[in-house]
C-alpha cells in the first residue's frame, strides 16, 4: 500500500510538473526576450500582468468505482454518469477497484475526485451526523469521507441530533431539505434487495431482514438435516478474509459481525421493513433523567473463550470506539466504523457488574442508536490499543492494531461464535451454546442451528445454482438486480423482497475544487435522469430518491414526483440536454471554450 | 461444483485424446513409444520439471495479492474503445454455445493432445520446445500480471455484454475465479498458449499433415472465445499473441542449446510427470 501511495504521488507530482513547467519556461522565454523591448517603453508591470496568468483548462475527472464482480450497478451507475459528463464538456476517466480497495481509496485515503458507489444508509437518519459533520472531515472511515463543510449544515445536523419526536421530525425535514440544496453527494436511488430462501428447509425467513442479524436468529428448521447447519452463499469473499467489527474497508452494513458481537440493544427490522429498537445484550434499559441512560445486563453472560462479560467490558468498548489508542497516540483514533454513534455517549460508568450508567449528548432517540454498537471482550482489546507496525514502513498516524487486524478468531459474546475459515471459499461458525438468548426465561430469536456455513460464491448466477440444487438455503447477499427477473420460484424456492437502507450515490471529494463548490454540485445532480437509471441499470428494482433517508423520514418537499423535486434532471428519458447543461454551468459561474470543453480552475 | 466441472473436463478430454490419437497418430509411432518412453522422459526431464514448477509458481502467485503493478483498465479503454462489442452483433446462442465449450473443453484439449503427439515422435526436440514455450508462457505471462492491473470488458461493460461466460455457465467460474484474480487479463494466456500450439502444429505439418488445420481452427476459436466471452481485450489478444511469438522463438533458442540439460536429465530422472498441466490448462483466466 506504501508503494503505491508514494508512486501515485510520484506521478501526480510529474503531472503538475509536466502540465506547468513548458507555461512557465515559456512565459520565462517570452520574459526574457519581450522584457528586454519593453523595459524601456516601460510597459513592464503591464506587460507582467498579462503574461503572468494561469490558463483555465479543461475539467478533467476521474470516477473511482468497482468493478462489475464487486458490484454491477455501480460500474454501469458510473459508465451512464461518465457519459453524461463528457456530453457536458467534462473529460471523464473511470478508474475501478476491488471493494476493499475501493473503500480504503475513499474512505481512508480520500483519494478520488468524484466515486460511485452504495452507502450503507442508516434506518435512522442520524447517520448523516457522522457522514457529514464538518468535525470529521479529516478523520478516516465512514465519518464524513466527502469533506464536507458547512457550517449551517452542521448547526442542523446538531439539532435534530438533540430534539425528540415530533421537534426532531421537523429538524430532520430542515436539514434534509438543505442537504437537497448543497448536495455533498448525489443520492440515486435505493434498491429492493431481492434474496433466495429455501422454504422446505426452514420457516420464518420473513421474520427478520436478512440484511440484520435477526434474519438468522428464530429460523425453525422444518427437518431434522436442517436444524444441524444454516448454509447461506455471500457473493463477497471478504468475511473470509476478515471478522473486524472495526475495520471499515471490509465492512458493509456488518451482518455477519453483527452474529459474532453482541450489542446492548438491536434494531429489529422485519423482512418488511418495519422497525423498532428493542433491548438486547441489556435486559433493561431505563432514562433515569434526560440525559442518563440506565442499563442493565443480562446476567452472567460470557464471551467466546469463555471469559465472564461485564460492565466494566462494556464501558471499555465505549471508550475504545471514541479512541482506539485508549489515550496512547498523541491525539484520538477513533473508529473509522461507529463514529458518530458513540460520540452521542459523553461518559460511561459502570456501577457495578451488570448496571451502567451512560450520560448522554444527545436527545432520546439518538441516545438509543448508540446502543447498537459492538460489545468488545477488554482482554482481547486493551492491546490492539498499540499502533499497528509493518517493518521499514511508515505507518499512517492513528493506525491502530484495532483497526488494521482482521481478527481471526474473533472473539465476541453473540449467538454464534467461530469454528473455521479458508480464504475466499468460506467461514463458518457454530452455536455459541452459553448465549442468552437460549436461556428458558429469556424470550428473543435465538440460534437454531448447529454451525452456520457462509459459502463465498462470488456471483449471484452461481449463488442461485446453489439454492437451486438444494446446495444453499438462503442468499445472504442481496442478489444483483438483472437476475431477478429471470428467476424460477418454485414451492421449495422462494423469493423474498425487502426494502433496504443503503443507496447508490455519487460522492464528491469536497476537499478539491470545483467539487467544493455547492453550484457545481448541483448542476452535475441535474446531470442525472435517477428514473431513468433506475429503468436502465437497475432494471426497475430499485427507487429513485432525492433524499437519503427510508421512507418514513421523507419530508412531504422532498418526496420523488416522477423527477427530483429539487434537482430535476437537465433533459428527458436519459438524454440530456446538451445547451441546457451548458446554460446550467455558465450560470453557475463556469465557461465553455469555443470546442465545447467546460473550462475549470482546479 | 468444482470436482463436477473438472470430472466433466477430465471425462471429455479422456475421449478425445483417444480417438486423436487414433486419428493423428497411428500404430506405428504408438509402438515405438513403448520401447523407448524411457530414454524419451530421461532427456526431456529438466524441461517437465521446470515446466512444473513453473505452473506450481503460477498457481501460487495468481492466488496472492502483491499489490504492485499499475491500474492500466482505462488506458487499455482508451485505445481500443469498445471494439470489443463487435462480437456482440452476431451473437445468438448457438455460438456463445459454442464458445463457451472450446473455452474451457476446446482448450485444455487443445494443450493436452500436442505434448501427446510431440512425445511420440522420436526425435523429442519438438517435446521439449513445446514444453519449454509452455514454460515460457506462463512465465512471462505471470510477469505481465503481476505489472499490469486491469479489468476485463466482462468487469466494465456489464449491461451491453450479453455473452459473459459466467452467466451462461456459472459452474465455469469455479475452474476460473477460484484460482485467479480477477484482474490478472493482460496478457490473455489462453491466446498464447493456443497460438503457441498453433505456430507448433504449422512447424511439425510435415509430421501431422492433419493436426494442423484442426489445432488452426481450434486455436482461432479459444483466441475469439476469449473476447466474445467477455473475458479479455482485443489488446490483451494482440499480447498474446506477441507472446507466442516470442515463446516460441525462444523454445528454439533454448532447447538443445545447453547440452547440460542432457546430464541433468540422467541425474533426475523421470521426476516430474505432466498430470500438472491437465488441471492447470483451463485456469488462466
Amino acid at each position: 500500500m506504501s508503494e503505491r501511495g508514494a508512486a501515485s504521488v510520484d506521478t501526480e507530482g510529474e503531472r503538475r510538473r509536466g502540465g506547468r513547467s513548458p507555461a512557465i519556461s515559456r512565459r520565462a522565454a517570452l520574459a526574457g526576450a519581450a522584457g528586454l523591448t519593453m523595459a524601456t517603453s516601460g510597459c513592464l508591470s503591464q506587460f507582467r500582468s498579462i503574461v503572468n496568468r494561469d490558463d483555465i483548462d479543461q475539467l478533467s475527472l476521474t470516477i473511482t468505482t468497482l468493478p462489475a464482480d464487486g458490484d454491477r450497478e455501480s460500474i454501469r451507475l458510473a459508465r451512464e454518469i461518465a457519459a453524461v459528463l463528457e456530453t457536458a464538456g467534462v473529460d471523464t476517466a473511470i478508474e475501478m477497484r476491488s471493494n476493499e480497495e475501493f473503500l480504503r481509496a475513499i474512505l481512508i485515503n480520500h483519494d478520488f475526485d468524484i466515486y460511485v458507489g452504495q452507502h450503507p444508509g442508516g434506518i435512522d437518519p442520524d447517520f448523516l451526523y457522522e457522514s457529514l459533520h464538518s468535525l470529521y472531515a479529516d478523520e478516516s472511515g465512514w465519518q464524513n469521507p466527502f469533506g464536507f463543510t458547512n457550517l449551517l449544515v452542521d448547526d442542523l445536523l446538531e439539532t435534530q441530533r438533540e430534539a425528540d419526536g415530533e421537534e426532531r421530525r421537523d429538524a430532520v425535514e430542515t436539514l434534509l431539505e438543505a442537504l437537497a440544496v448543497e448536495q455533498p453527494f448525489v443520492p440515486v436511488c435505493t434498491p429492493t434487495e431481492h434474496r433466495l430462501v429455501r422454504a422446505d428447509r426452514f420457516e420464518g425467513w420473513a421474520d427478520g431482514h436478512l440484511a440484520t442479524r435477526g434474519g438468522y436468529l428464530g429460523l425453525e428448521p422444518l427437518t431434522e438435516e436442517s436444524s444441524e447447519q444454516l448454509r447461506t452463499v455471500h457473493m463477497d469473499a471478504r468475511p473470509s478474509q476478515n471478522l473486524n467489527p472495526l475495520t471499515a474497508e471490509y465492512r458493509d452494513r456488518g451482518t455477519i459481525t453483527g452474529l459474532l458481537y453482541d450489542s446492548l440493544a438491536t434494531e429489529t427490522v422485519t423482512a418488511d421493513g418495519d422497525s423498532s429498537l428493542e433491548p438486547w445484550l441489556a435486559e433493561d434499559v431505563e432514562w433515569v433523567d434526560e440525559s442518563t441512560l440506565v442499563v442493565e445486563l443480562q446476567p452472567d453472560c460470557t464471551f467466546h473463550d469463555g471469559e465472564s462479560l461485564t460492565a466494566s467490558d462494556v464501558a471499555f468498548s465505549y471508550r475504545f470506539l471514541a479512541d482506539t489508542a485508549l489515550g496512547g497516540d498523541s491525539s484520538p483514533a477513533p473508529s473509522p466504523r461507529f463514529r458518530g454513534r458513540v460520540a452521542a455517549i459523553d461518559e460511561v460508568e459502570a456501577s457495578d457488574e451488570h448496571t451502567l450508567e451512560f450520560a448522554v449528548d444527545a436527545g432520546q432517540a439518538v441516545g438509543e442508536q448508540a446502543l447498537t454498537v459492538p460489545i468488545l471482550p477488554e482482554h482481547i482489546w486493551r492491546d490492539r490499543a498499540d499502533e499497528a507496525s509493518v517493518r521499514g514502513v511508515r505507518v499512517a498516524q492513528g493506525t491502530t492494531e484495532a483497526v488494521v487486524t482482521n481478527n481471526f478468531p474473533p472473539v465476541g459474546s453473540g449467538p454464534f461464535q467461530y469454528a473455521d475459515h479458508t480464504d475466499r471459499e468460506h467461514v463458518t461458525f457454530e452455536r455459541f451454546d452459553d448465549h442468552f438468548t437460549l436461556r428458558e426465561d429469556v424470550d428473543r430469536p435465538e440460534p437454531t442451528v448447529d454451525e452456520l456455513r457462509v459459502q463465498i460464491d462470488p456471483r449471484s448466477t452461481s449463488a442461485i445454482q446453489l439454492l437451486e440444487d438444494d446446495a444453499a438455503d438462503v442468499t445472504s447477499s442481496a442478489l444483483e438486480t438483472y437476475v431477478v427477473d429471470d428467476i424460477d420460484v418454485s414451492e421449495d424456492v422462494e423469493l423474498v423482497e425487502s426494502p433496504s437502507w443503503t443507496f447508490y450515490h455519487l460522492g464528491f471529494n469536497a476537499r478539491k475544487a470545483p467539487f467544493s463548490n455547492p453550484r457545481f454540485r448541483q448542476v452535475v445532480a441535474r446531470l442525472l435522469d435517477k428514473a431513468w437509471l433506475v429503468e436502465e441499470v437497475f432494471d426497475g428494482h430499485a427507487r429513485p430518491i432525492a433524499t437519503p433517508v427510508t421512507e418514513e423520514w421523507v419530508p412531504d418537499g422532498l418526496e420523488w414526483d416522477g423527477e427530483d423535486p429539487e434537482m430535476p434532471f437537465l433533459g428527458s428519458n436519459g438524454d440530456l440536454d446538451v445547451e441546457a447543461a451548458r446554460a446550467a454551468f455558465e450560470d453557475a459561474g463556469f465557461r465553455y471554450d469555443s470546442d465545447g470543453t467546460l473550462r475549470v480552475r482546479h | 461444483m468444482l470436482t463436477e466441472v473438472l470430472t466433466r473436463v477430465a471425462v471429455v478430454v479422456g475421449i478425445m485424446l483417444p480417438i486423436s490419437i487414433a486419428l493423428f497418430i497411428g500404430r506405428e509411432r504408438l509402438e515405438t513409444t513403448f520401447t523407448e518412453w524411457r530414454a524419451r522422459l530421461r532427456i526431456s526431464g529438466p524441461v517437465l520439471v521446470v515446466l512444473g514448477i513453473a505452473l506450481v509458481l503460477n498457481r501460487m502467485m495468481r492466488r496472492s495479492d502483491p499489490d504492485i503493478g499499475f491500474h492500466m483498465t482505462s488506458a487499455i479503454r482508451d485505445i481500443e474503445g469498445e471494439f470489443i462489442l463487435i462480437f456482440q452483433r452476431v451473437a445468438n446462442a448457438y455460438l456463445t454455445e459454442y464458445f463457451a465449450w472450446i473455452y474451457v473443453y476446446g482448450y485444455t484439449y487443445l494443450l493436452i493432445f500436442p505434448a501427446v503427439a510431440y512425445f511420440v515422435l522420436s526425435d523429442t526436440r519438438m517435446f521439449r520446445r513445446l514444453l519449454t514455450a509452455y514454460t515460457l508462457n506462463y512465465g512471462l505471462g505471470l510477469v505481465l500480471y503481476l505489472l499490469v492491473i486491469a479489468y476485463g470488458p466482462r468487469n466494465i461493460l456489464a449491461g451491453e455484454l450479453e455473452t459473459v461466460l459466467y452467466d451462461h455457465n456459472p459452474e465455469y467460474q469455479h475452474l476460473t475465479r477460484e484460482v485467479n484474480r480477477n484482474t490478472n487479463v493482460f496478457p490473455s494466456l489462453h491466446t498464447s498458449l493456443a497460438a503457441t500450439v498453433g505456430i507448433f502444429a504449422y512447424l511439425s505439418r510435415d509430421e501431422y499433415l492433419k493436426w494442423f488445420p484442426v489445432a488452426v481452427v481450434l486455436a482461432v476459436s479459444v483466441i475469439i472465445s476469449t473476447m466474445y466471452l467477455g473475458i479479455h481485450w482485443a489488446i490483451d489478444v494482440v499480447a498474446g499473441l506477441a507472446l507466442a511469438a516470442l515463446c516460441v522463438w525462444l523454445s528454439d533458442v533454448i532447447v538443445g542449446r545447453w547440452s547440460l540439460s542432457a546430464s541433468i536429465g540422467r541425474l533426475t530422472g523421470s521426476d516430474g510427470s505432466d498430470g500438472a498441466d491437465e488441471s492447470d490448462g483451463v485456469d488462466s483466466d
